[in-house]
């Protein structure tokens, strides 16, 4: 196997890229990471699997539910398959990986969210 | 004892042996002996000399690319004096390398040709680091076009050949002579800036490790 080098050229300008790295770079500020700490409530979900029949294919989606805010969920279309046991079997799975809880102990219950259908 | 240990073992005596007497007229008995194992096992291990210098220069090699590495990992002089302090150790554990350069050369071609590469990216980083230093206000624009490739040039000649005529002369190895030797070919490129770097962050940690 022929040794990986690199050209002298090469490396001349991969260490100036190095040198202007300390005079472009600039320091950022901690919102930047904001968006990792906006996605928390994701871990503490429940999930929840749903069966969709949509132009002749059964989608399987993910439906992350945060127990205590209604206006907090995501939906996420994972997959499809023709059969329907097959998609059952791939929802049911997917809802396994994706759960915090594989046993499903965290649950949703509408009456918790007090809505009014009035 | 596990067989990477005995072939780390062997590597270890075969520094120890080339350093103290020369490259060419280290047998494999006195290898053996030295690790304490057979001459049987020790060709279990490697099947002639060959495989064993290989394999030092591999090992060899593989800490030089570590200290190359290191460039520029802090934005400041004390950068390059961690890297010199480096270099200093490496090149005292491989010292047996110089002072057989010429037979080396003779016999083991491909690591030669390994070795030009690694100089080569020693010099440019030398030149670099000086080019960076430029730009942050340490060292003063280059006096004369060229100077500073002659420096790192010389820099390098030092780095590398520093342990060699310390051996000729019969004075000690000691790494604050050493680093000593290489930033005082600095000193004349320092701005105001940089000379205040130096005396804030180097000086003292050379006057410490002196006593």
């Amino acid at each position: 196997m022929r040794k990986f080098s690199l050209s002298k050229e090469m490396y001349a300008q991969m260490l100036d890229g190095l040198n202007n790295l300390y005079f472009s770079d600039k320091l950022g500020f901690s919102d930047d990471l904001k968006f990792i700490a906006n996605d928390y409530w994701l871990g503490d979900t429940a999930v929840i699997e749903q069966l969709q029949l949509r132009k002749g294919l059964w989608e399987v989606n993910l439906i992350f539910a945060y127990p205590s805010a209604p206006t907090r969920f995501l939906k996420r279309r994972i997959t499809a398959h023709a059969s329907p046991q097959r998609a059952a079997q791939m929802a049911f799975y997917m809802r396994r990986l994706a759960a915090k809880d594989q046993r499903g102990t965290i649950s949703v219950n509408i009456d918790d969210f007090h809505l009014s259908l009035n | 004892m596990p067989q990477i240990g005995t072939k780390q073992r062997i590597l270890d005596a075969s520094v120890l042996l080339f350093n103290r007497e020369g490259l060419a007229n280290v047998r494999l008995q006195q290898i053996a002996d030295e690790t304490g194992i057979s001459v049987g096992n020790l060709a279990y291990h490697f099947k002639n000399k060959e495989a064993i210098v290989t394999a030092v220069y591999e090992s060899l090699f593989e800490e030089l690319k570590q200290i190359l590495s290191t460039y520029l990992s802090q934005p400041s002089l004390s950068d390059f004096d961690d890297q010199l302090r480096r270099y200093y150790s490496f090149f005292r554990k491989y010292r047996f390398y110089l002072i057989d350069l010429f037979e080396i050369e003779r016999s083991f071609p491909d690591i030669i040709a390994q070795w030009h590469e690694f100089v080569a990216k020693m010099i440019l980083q030398i030149r670099r680091r000086i080019d960076y230093s430029i730009q942050r206000g340490v060292f003063v624009p280059e006096p004369t076009k060229g100077l500073y490739d002659t420096l790192s040039d010389n820099i390098w000649m030092t780095i590398t050949f520093w342990i060699p005529q310390q051996v000729l002369k019969g004075l000690p190895l000691d790494e604050n002579s050493f680093k000593s030797a290489l930033w005082i070919q600095f000193q004349p490129y320092f701005t105001d800036k940089g000379l205040a770097e130096y005396h804030d962050t180097i000086a003292p940690i050379e006057i410490d490790r002196g006593k």
